[in-house]
This record gives C-alpha cells, sequence and structure tokens, in this order.
C-alpha cells in the first residue's frame, strides 16, 4: 500500500510544490524575474570585485615603498651617509636604496625636455627594464624613462650628456608602480657617482615585501631617527591606497544599487502573481480552512510557495552569475577560477540571499491576506 | 444528548443600508446516527443556518451546541480546531483540490497534523465509496459522483460526530444523487454520525429520518 512520502512530512511545501506545477509557465516567470534579479546583482557585484583585485594587483608595488625625504629639524637639508646606515641597520628583509637628485633638459629629434636626474646604485629595486639592461648596481652608463625616451628618440646605445660628461644608454625603462621616484617615465638614471657635488642623499626609498612590511618599516623609523628632533619625513603610501579602496568600494556600491532595482522588479513581480494566484484559489483556501487548515498553516503554505520562487530563481540566478563570474575573471586576468575567492564568491550568495529574501517578503502579504481570509468569504469564491 | 443544538439563533446582515435577517429565531438539534433533512426554497436561510452549524459564522443572537457545548466563547484557532476534529463538510460543488489524488484530498483536513497518519484510513473510505480502484486518480479525472464520494470520504477521515451536507445531490443527476443519499444512510449508521442535509431538493425526504423545513429564516 503506497505510504506518504517524505514530502507528507512538509505538507505546507508538498502543496507548495503542487501549485508550483500547476500553473508551470506562470512559475517560471515569477522566477524568471528573481533569476534576472540575481544575476544583475551577483555579476555586478563580481565586477566590481575584479574592479577592487585588479587595482590592489596594480598598486601592490606602490604600497610596498617608503619613502624617506629630511625632515623638518633636518641640519643639513639632506639624508647623510649615517643617516642611511641607520636605515639600513633598522631594516631586516628590505632594501635600502639611497637617492640623489637634480634635473636638466635633455635635447633630441629636435625636442628639448625637462627630466628628474636621479643618482642610485640599485636602480633595479626602482625601475623595471622595457628594453635592453638593467644591471643590479649602476655603476656606469644611464637608464632613461621611457616618456623621456620617446620624446627625444633615445635609443639602447645612444650618449646622453649630463653636466659635461657623457653617458651611454644602457636601457630604456619604467617606474615600480606608478609615480615613484623620477615620477613614472620622465626620468634619466645615473650611478651616484654622476653627481658629485651633492654631499647628501635627497630621497631614500626602503622597499619592503609587502604594504604591511612597509608601515612596520616606517613605524621604525620614526621611534629610532625621530626620537627627539624631525630628523627625517617616513611616508608610506598607504593613504593613497585608501582612498583608492574607498573609490572602489563606492564603485561596488553604486553596482550593487543598479543591480538591487532590478531584483525590486522582481518581488513587485512575485507580489502581483501570489496576489493574483491566492485570489484565483480563494474558494480552495476557503475549502481548507472549512475543513479545519489553521490559518498559520495556510500562512505557512503560501510563504512556502513564494520561497519556493525564490530557492529556484535565486539557485538558477547564482548558477547564471557564477558562468559569468568565470567569464570575466577569464577575460580580465585569465584566471577563471579567481571567482572562487571569497571576495568574489560572497556576492553569488549575497545575490542568493537577496533574491530568497525578496521573493519571501513578496509572499507576505498574499499569505496574511488568504490566511485571514473569513472561510465563509472565501468558500464564496 | 444532540451532537448539534441551535437555540433561538438569529442572524442579521447588514446590506447596505438595510438590515437583512436570515435566522429569525431557528431551533433545531440533531443526534448521532440520524440523517436530517432540512428544505427550504432558495432565500430561506439554508446555507446561513449550515454555517451557524458549522462554525463558519457566528449567530447574532442566541447559542449554538456542539456536544452540548456553547461555541460563542470560542477563539477563532478553537473553532478551526473543532471543524477539524469534529465536522466534516460536504459541498453542492464538491470543492476538491484539483493538485491533489483522490485519496490525497480525504487525507486534507488532517494534512498538517503531524500526530496521526490518516492514510489507511483515508484508503479504507475510499475503498467503502467503491472508490477502491480510483485512489491516485487526480480530482479532475473523476465524474460527478465520484467527487462527491471523494468529499464524503473527506468529511469522515477524521471520525466527526457531525457531517454537512449543503445541496449534496445539486449538481448530479438524479440516479447519481440517489447512490449518493443511499452512501450518506449507510456511513450514518457505520460511523456513527449526525447527518444533516440542507437541500431545496425534495428526494431527500425519502433518505431522511427526520425532515424540517425552513421558510423565511423559520423552521415550519
Amino acid at each position: 500500500m503506497a505510504r506518504r512520502g517524505i514530502l507528507w512530512r512538509l505538507p505546507s511545501w508538498m502543496m507548495a510544490w503542487r501549485n508550483f506545477k500547476r500553473n508551470r509557465v506562470r512559475s517560471a516567470l515569477a522566477a524568471l524575474g528573481i533569476v534576472i534579479g540575481v544575476i544583475a546583482i551577483a555579476s555586478l557585484g563580481m565586477v566590481g570585485a575584479a574592479i577592487q583585485y585588479s587595482t590592489t594587483e596594480n598598486l601592490g608595488s606602490l604600497t610596498n615603498q617608503v619613502t624617506v625625504t629630511p625632515g623638518q629639524d633636518n641640519p643639513n637639508g639632506g639624508l647623510s651617509e649615517t643617516t642611511v646606515r641607520d636605515l639600513e641597520q633598522i631594516a631586516v628583509d628590505e632594501s635600502v636604496v639611497p637617492q640623489k637628485s637634480s634635473r636638466t633638459v635633455l635635447t633630441g629629434n629636435g625636442n628639448e625636455t625637462r627630466v628628474t636626474v636621479t643618482g642610485v646604485t640599485r636602480a633595479s629595486a626602482l625601475y623595471s627594464a622595457i628594453e635592453g639592461d638593467l644591471p643590479d648596481r649602476l655603476r656606469s652608463g644611464a637608464l632613461v624613462g621611457s616618456a623621456v625616451a620617446d620624446d627625444i628618440g633615445l635609443d639602447v646605445g645612444d650618449p646622453v650628456v649630463f653636466d659635461g660628461a657623457s653617458y651611454r644608454i644602457r636601457g630604456i625603462v619604467e617606474a615600480e608602480g606608478f609615480g615613484g621616484p623620477g615620477g613614472g617615465g620622465r626620468t634619466l638614471v645615473l650611478p651616484v657617482s654622476a653627481l658629485p657635488n651633492q654631499q647628501d642623499y635627497s630621497t631614500v626609498t626602503v622597499v619592503a615585501e609587502d604594504g604591511a612590511g612597509a608601515e612596520a618599516f616606517a613605524d621604525r623609523a620614526e621611534a629610532t631617527l625621530n626620537s627627539r628632533r624631525d630628523v627625517v619625513s617616513v611616508t608610506t603610501n598607504e593613504d593613497i591606497l585608501e582612498n583608492i579602496q574607498t573609490f572602489t568600494s563606492t564603485l561596488n556600491i553604486a553596482l550593487l544599487g543598479i543591480g538591487s532595482i532590478s531584483l525590486i522588479v522582481a518581488s513587485v513581480a512575485i507580489l502581483n502573481i501570489m496576489l493574483m494566484s491566492t485570489i484565483e484559489r480563494r474558494g480552495e483556501i476557503g475549502v481548507l480552512r472549512a475543513v479545519g487548515i489553521r490559518r498559520r498553516e495556510v500562512l505557512l503554505m503560501i510563504l512556502s510557495e513564494a520561497a519556493l520562487l525564490g530557492l529556484v530563481g535565486g539557485g538558477f540566478g547564482a548558477l547564471v552569475s557564477l558562468g559569468i563570474g568565470l567569464g570575466i575573471n577569464e577575460l580580465l586576468f585569465g584566471e577563471p577560477m579567481l571567482v572562487f575567492t571569497w571576495n568574489s564568491a560572497r556576492y553569488l550568495v549575497y545575490g542568493f540571499g537577496f533574491g530568497f529574501g525578496a521573493s519571501l517578503v513578496s509572499g507576505l502579504y498574499p499569505a496574511w491576506k488568504a490566511a485571514n481570509d473569513p472561510p465563509v468569504e472565501a468558500l464564496r469564491g | 444528548m444532540s451532537v448539534i443544538e441551535l437555540r433561538e439563533v438569529v442572524k442579521r446582515y447588514e446590506v447596505g443600508s438595510e438590515t437583512v435577517e436570515a435566522l429569525k429565531g431557528v431551533d433545531f438539534y440533531a443526534n448521532r446516527g440520524e440523517m436530517v433533512a432540512v428544505i427550504g426554497p432558495s432565500g430561506s436561510g439554508k446555507s446561513t443556518m449550515l454555517n451557524m452549524m458549522g462554525l463558519l459564522d457566528t449567530p447574532t443572537e442566541g447559542q449554538v451546541l456542539h456536544r452540548g457545548q456553547d461555541v460563542s466563547d470560542l477563539t477563532e484557532d478553537e473553532l478551526t480546531e473543532e471543524r477539524r476534529t469534529g465536522i466534516g463538510f460536504v459541498f453542492q460543488e464538491f470543492h476538491l483540490l484539483p493538485t491533489l489524488t483522490a485519496v490525497e484530498n480525504v487525507e486534507l483536513p488532517s494534512m498538517w497534523d503531524t500526530t496521526v497518519d490518516r492514510h489507511d484510513r483515508a484508503v479504507e473510505l475510499l475503498k467503502r465509496v467503491g472508490l477502491g480502484e480510483r485512489l491516485e486518480h487526480n480530482s479532475t479525472q473523476l465524474s460527478g459522483g465520484q467527487r462527491q464520494r471523494v468529499a464524503i470520504a473527506r468529511a469522515l477521515i477524521n471520525e466527526p460526530h457531525i457531517v454537512l451536507a449543503d445541496e449534496p445531490t445539486g449538481n448530479l443527476d438524479r440516479e447519481t444523487g440517489r447512490a449518493i443519499l443511499e452512501e450518506f444512510t449507510r456511513l450514518k449508521d457505520e460511523e456513527d454520525v449526525a447527518i444533516v442535509a440542507v437541500t431545496h431538493d425534495n428526494q431527500l425526504r425519502d433518505y431522511a429520518d427526520r425532515a424540517v423545513s425552513l421558510i423565511d429564516g423559520r423552521i415550519q
């Protein structure tokens, strides 16, 4: 003999499922609204997460740098050899790169261009080569920023003249991160010996492992060197990074806001459909109440229908969004699996959650209305 | 003791600015194992009277007693509970749920009650009304007579003390109607239940143990 299935232990869900199947097209259309809403929220959220990820990746090399310049109370207006040695002693794994700087005008190709001259030995810590060669220690020759090279038509092997001496260009470089010493591409990098008139260093750049390492180094330098007077000024790029992160968060919230609108539209559609469906079934609900089904049980039954729409719509929406997320990350970074990092994947969870919640909220009024309809009135249909 | 009793029941409705008195002091009772027909023309207050007995509506004046207890002080949830455990309904339009099979429709009143499993009784009741072969049929696949048999089985599922039937033969041809009435007379003894049928169909007099006439809101 046929026994009650497991579903009979959850009568509200069983009835909701039967009603879901009763008018498949209508149910599917109601769920489709939620699908679209969830896709909008989850996809836009994941786009935001991708933007955040790519800015953090690109700014990583900026945030791990500490810039040390002469402080207010510095007696010589520059950083002495002693100060550099002090910084080297504070450093654990960080590279300490002292620089001298000057300005000059380079000509070529009929153009004249003002450039920053950076005298530095460990150039490789600050720059990366686009063309030619970038020695670990710059003892001879010159490196030139890509923008300058383009402007005046310089190439590897060409000579440049500074302060009466000629240097052969060994490589075309770009600064790590943006900004950096020498203002991006508008720089001429020479060995420290090219600036013999400057006793002291103008800047010391300290390159740490990561942002946290840079912060820690900055704190130690402040504590050691500036205990009594402001000998040095220590800056990190944390503020810049914070600003950028605030911007991307705002962007993300704006994107989610746009996504939420479609979910609101979807929940209004569900409200409408559920209301129509309960009005159509008024007589049936009257029978349920007449044969002794409690108001609470009728309420649960209708809410279960709304929940079912939310589950189906939210589930499909999350699945499609997952596909979209894989596509976005493949396109932008060539790494589709990035979608499974919590930063990105949480928007799938949020999308599903909001979709499910919106359906449930939309079901509240129709459910309450059906449950509290006097059975005598309801039976008349 | 009567399982159902109406004492001086008056029901007034406000229809627009007019007050309509549907029941004008009705006294009525029914006992277990008894089938009572309330016969009257349309507009005589039959349905109103049935709604009072079925705890679907409350009287303006007078008392309704179920198993000797006045129900006027019961809350909505207590009334619902009383309907579920003590009263069975059979409607003119059958009112089966189209999403459920025959046997599921019979189980409907006890569906949310997880403390009992009425499946076996539902199957047995359907067999007794001659639908043993139609258990898993959808209600839309059944004829009018078969649907009314399912409705009768549903009314009896929770072993009520009273079954209220509103024009039970109204949507059936004469022969099918007669078969349904024979079902009632058999089941009232087997189940020891009071059956009150309201109708304008004089055929019911032949099957009822007692018949009363309701005309213009008064028992004649």
